[in-house]
């Protein structure tokens, strides 16, 4: 059986990924991808310390709640973006200052 | 009668109710939906609720009367060995009823004091009730008219109503507190009706003045109300009554402390080589006065401001801003006599101190003198009355001053009318010389009438007939009680009623000198005098010859025969029409009846109303009884009664017919200079006349001074110029100064002497903090802290720049820290005491956490492993001290054994607990007798 440390590290390897993407994509589209690699991140490190428990599936449970509030953010993020496209006739974060100062 | 009685029972008379509640109810009603209402259902309101106010106030008399006569006792007296007749003397009759209780309260000795919400009426509450329903009734009728076209006449209604409601709590209160809510609901209401044209600055300013004047006052009654609970554990009546002996409570303890204030000590200090001289401040012997003056003393200021005496009279003549009926009702009639009906009620304890009754004597006197001396200066018709006003209460204090509390007293019930009278008069005359002109200061001007006879017979009439009785034509209301009151001031002399028991134990009693009843009794006919002559010089001037208006003014519209003209333009007076002012206009007219009507009673109750009291007529016939208020007044004042001495009969006599002779006298001497002035001269001497009453009059203001430091200094003339009489000295020199400087400056009234020395402090305090504030708070304060604010904005608005990846990456570097803090293992623990030296400490429990316990800080680990739930068990001595080691290490310790895991995150934080076991100290058995 594979050790629950080896998915740990790939669940915090992939959340970095995720995270650095986030930081460094001015693209919206991927910055909500990145977002999508960061929460998948934590469902492996949800259903791999679920294992460990044979008693529950409270990790398990929780992963497939992680994977439908995903879409719901995914649905809500991609209008988002759509109508930032009409306001400004872009997809780049860093033009979207509308909170400036 | 019967009935009526068993249906209000003397001690739940619940009719007290009705008569307050029903002006209230119009208050209410007015001020709460008197604006959609509109005028006439206003009107109704408020005269029907005055009227039932009226007609409860008899009948709660005619109850009151029942009950006083269930009290009656008749007993056989002779008097100077003549023969022996039938006297029928009654009691003290109350009828009462309790709302609720209010609060209570707590008095010396741990004695609970139940301060109740209790109103009650007896005799001299009951003459007081039909006053001030009775006049305030007509009153109310003549402002119906009077006020006609106003479009505030909701809220003067609403005011005035208010007014009668909070004059009757004031009456009919059965104790201080609830006098007080009266006493401050009036205060609110004059000042309310002051400023009812508050769009003007100096009507506003007026009220506002009034009120100031009222608090300085108010907190003398306040004090006073202090005071008494404190030495008769009472508040009510009864209760002040029953315990007001203790106000003459000779002890030390018992007395009030003027000097030094708290009994401390001033000794000469040092400061380096400087020798600072206090202890001359230290008497040989403390300055004590007792309770009775201190409570008469800080009531009687109470008085001063509710009744416009001198030092606080300076509110009433400003007072004149407000509409017409409300200076006849609130400062003529009713409010303005607060102060003497306080003192008429609580005269039992004024008695107690003769040295504050001589200066309440002495303050009216003067006031009365003062006033009439400005009321000679003034060419306003109520600038004169207001004055005047004044001056008639001066006579009234002058009365119970002297102990003649029902003389005093009756007073104000004539003063009631005639004044009332002469002021809706007066409002007639301006009410009809809006016709003419639309300012109100020229409306009022007396040199703008005359010959006003011939246009309003009605007003002239009753304005005649009031005046007749203020300036005391023979067998007129103020003929009798004026020359009451001299009379008494003449022969009265107020002792203390326990003088002769304090004597007995060697305690020195203060009694007023003889000279004194005279001084009093010239001041009395000197004002008595020039009340005639600026009275009647009002009434020349108004009245005869001819009218000097037609050339003042024309009216901005042309009007119907009536005066249709009310008070209402004000704030339009901006159109006064400068063409062609030769050309005739309408005329001035009579009021309409219904100021005509209430105008007829007052003068006629002005005339008639000294046959309540002719106490004159009994020195004309030796078996003359009729003497109504005096007979119904007198259980009322039967405990003040003890306090005067008269001298023997035959000198009774003699100055009592003085006075007599000594009152008509001034009345003609002054009417006749009036008419010999105004009539006969026609007024020529007017210019010359003028100049040298200011000037007297502005003298007055010095002579004050003088005359208060003169009678402090002849009250002791032996010591009249050791050091310590500096002060009298200063007032004499000081008002020699302030009386030339006044009439160099043609100052008239108290207003001068204040603007220069309180209001000019006032201002210069206030400037001082202004600037204080400019500086230090808004400058210093305020702008630092903006500017830090500011900086610190500036700094972080760089980061606010609106790009998403900067806030995210400042959130994930927020965690970060976060995350650190929770997981970096903190060595923390809590030491519980089981007793007999056992200690169990716990490590704080936390997941992923391991703990490693050493029981003794150099030696080795209690266990091997690190545990999640570890704790350690330690017994110690008494008195000794052990070190114990607690090593904690995380999850990230044992996942990853990595260097740089480790620096991150220090392996195992180690923290050393010292315990102690405190030596406990064995008691040791004192023996008896050691300390």
């Amino acid at each position: 059986m594979i050790p629950v440390e080896y998915y740990v590290a790939l669940s915090a390897v992939l959340f970095t990924i995720g995270g650095i993407g986030f930081l460094t994509r001015r693209n919206v589209i991927a910055t909500l991808m990145s977002i999508e690699i960061m929460l998948n991140a934590v469902n492996v490190a949800f259903v791999a310390f679920n294992r460990n428990r044979t008693e529950a599936h409270t990790g398990q449970i929780f992963g497939f709640f992680l994977i439908a509030a995903e879409a719901a953010e995914v649905a809500v993020g991609l209008a988002i973006v759509l109508s930032l496209f009409r306001i400004r006739r872009t997809v780049r974060s860093d033009e979207a200052d509308l909170l400036k100062n | 009668m019967k009935d009526f009685l068993s249906l209000f029972p003397a001690n739940d008379f619940s009719l007290i109710a009705v008569v307050m509640a029903l002006p209230l109810l119009g208050a209410f009603v007015n001020g709460v939906f008197g604006r959609r209402l509109g005028k006439d259902a206003v009107r109704l309101m408020t005269l029907a609720v005055t009227g039932a106010s009226f007609a409860a106030a008899i009948a709660t008399f005619i109850a009151l009367d029942s009950a006083v006569a269930l009290t009656k006792t008749t007993e056989m007296v002779s008097e100077h060995g003549g023969a022996a007749h039938e006297v029928v003397k009654h009691g003290h009759a109350k009828l009462a009823w309790t709302a609720w209780e209010w609060m209570r309260t707590s008095g010396v000795r741990d004695a609970t004091i139940p301060i109740e919400l209790k109103f009650s009426v007896d005799a001299l509450s009951g003459v007081m009730l039909l006053v001030v329903t009775g006049v305030g009734f007509l009153i109310h009728v003549y402002s119906t008219s009077y006020m006609e076209k106003d479009k505030a006449y909701w809220r003067f209604f609403c005011y005035l109503n208010l007014f009668v409601f909070s004059m009757l709590v004031l009456i009919l209160a059965d104790n201080l507190p609830v006098l007080f809510i009266g006493w401050e609901g009036v205060g609110l209401c004059s000042y309310l009706l002051i400023g009812f044209w508050y769009e003007k600055s100096p009507n506003a300013t007026a009220g506002k003045k009034a009120f100031i004047a009222n608090r300085i006052g108010d907190f003398g009654l306040l004090c006073g109300m202090f005071l008494l609970v404190y030495y008769t554990g009472a508040l009510d009546w009864t209760g002040i009554a029953n315990g007001a002996q203790n106000l003459v409570n000779p002890a030390d303890g018992a007395q009030v402390h003027l000097w030094p204030i708290g009994g401390g000590q001033f000794q000469d200090t040092m400061i380096g080589g400087l020798r600072i001289p206090l202890s001359w401040l230290q008497p040989n012997k403390a300055w004590t006065i007792t309770g009775a003056t201190a409570v008469s003393i800080a009531v009687f200021l109470g008085c001063t401001g509710k009744s416009a005496q001198l030092p606080l009279y300076v509110w009433l003549p400003d007072a004149m801003a407000g509409p017409t009926p409300v200076s006849a009702l609130i400062h003529a009639a009713t409010m303005v006599t607060a102060g003497v009906y306080l003192i008429c009620r609580l005269s039992f304890v004024f008695v107690m101190s003769p040295a504050v009754m001589m200066i309440i004597a002495f303050t009216g006197a003067l006031t009365a003198l003062y006033a009439a001396a400005i009321a000679l200066t003034q060419n306003d018709i109520k600038k004169v009355l207001a004055y005047s006003t004044v001056s008639q209460l001066g006579f009234m204090f002058l009365g119970v001053g002297v102990g003649a509390f029902t003389a005093g007293f009756f007073h104000v019930f004539t003063h009631a009318f005639f004044k009332a009278c002469l002021f809706l008069g007066a409002g007639s005359v301006i009410h009809s010389m809006h016709v003419r002109v639309h300012d109100d200061e020229r409306a009022q001007d007396m040199r703008n009438m005359g010959g006003l006879r011939k246009f309003m017979p009605l007003t002239f009439g009753t304005f005649v007939a009031s005046t007749l009785a203020i300036i005391g034509f023979p067998l007129t209301s103020g003929f009798f009680s004026k020359d009451e009151i001299l009379a008494h001031a003449l022969v009265n002399t107020p002792v203390n009623p326990f003088a002769e028991r304090l004597t007995a134990r060697h305690i020195e009693v203060w009694q007023p000198a003889p000279w004194m009843n005279w001084m009093l009794w010239s001041m009395g006919i000197l004002a008595a005098t020039l009340t005639a002559f600026y009275m009647c010089r009002a009434v020349f001037m108004t009245f005869f010859g001819d009218f000097r208006g037609w050339t003042i003014g024309r009216p901005s519209q042309v009007l119907s025969k009536s005066a249709a003209h009310g008070h209402d333009d004000h704030g339009d007076d901006d159109h006064d029409h400068v063409e062609d002012l030769s050309t005739p206009s309408a005329p001035p007219a009579e009021s309409p009846r219904a100021i005509t009507i209430p105008l007829i009673i007052l003068a006629t109750a002005a005339i008639v109303g000294g046959l309540f009291n002719p106490g004159m007529l009994k020195l004309l016939s030796e078996h003359f009884t009729f003497l109504p208020m005096d007979n119904w007044l007198e259980p009322v004042f039967e405990e003040a009664s003890k306090g005067v001495h008269y001298p023997e009969v035959h000198t009774l006599h003699s100055r009592e017919w003085l006075s007599t002779g000594g009152a008509f006298l001034a009345f003609a001497v002054g009417t006749y200079a009036a008419y010999w002035m105004y009539i006969l001269q026609k007024g020529k001497h007017e210019a010359g006349y003028m100049s040298s009453v200011t000037k007297l009059a502005a003298g007055f203001s010095g002579i004050i001074f003088v005359v208060l430091g003169g009678v402090i200094i002849a009250l002791s003339p032996k010591e009249a110029f050791t050091p310590h009489m500096i002060v009298p000295w200063l007032l004499v020199a000081g008002g020699g100064y302030l009386g030339y400087h006044c009439v160099k400056e043609r100052a008239v009234g108290l207003d001068y002497v204040y603007d220069h020395s309180i209001v000019v402090g006032v201002d210069a305090l206030a400037d001082t903090a202004a600037s204080v504030d400019q500086g230090v708070v808004d400058f210093v304060i305020a702008r630092l802290t903006a500017l830090v604010v500011a900086a610190l904005g500036t700094l972080l608005r760089v980061v606010q720049n609106g790009v998403v990846h900067v806030y995210a990456g400042m959130m994930v570097l927020g965690l970060a820290v976060v995350g650190w803090f929770f997981v970096q293992p903190h060595a923390e623990a809590s030491v519980s005491d089981l007793g007999n030296g056992d200690y169990v400490i716990n490590a704080s429990p936390g997941t992923g956490y391991g703990y490693r316990w050493y029981p003794d800080a150099k030696g080795a680990a209690q266990n091997e492993k690190f545990s999640a739930m570890d704790t350690l068990k330690v017994h110690l001595d008494e008195g000794t001290t052990k070190t114990v080691k607690l090593e904690v290490h995380n999850a990230f310790s044992n996942a990853l054994d990595m260097p740089i895991v480790k620096w991150i995150f220090p392996p195992s934080p180690v923290k050393e607990f010292t315990l102690t076991r405190p030596k406990v100290e064995k008691p040791v058995k004192l023996e008896l007798g050691e300390r």
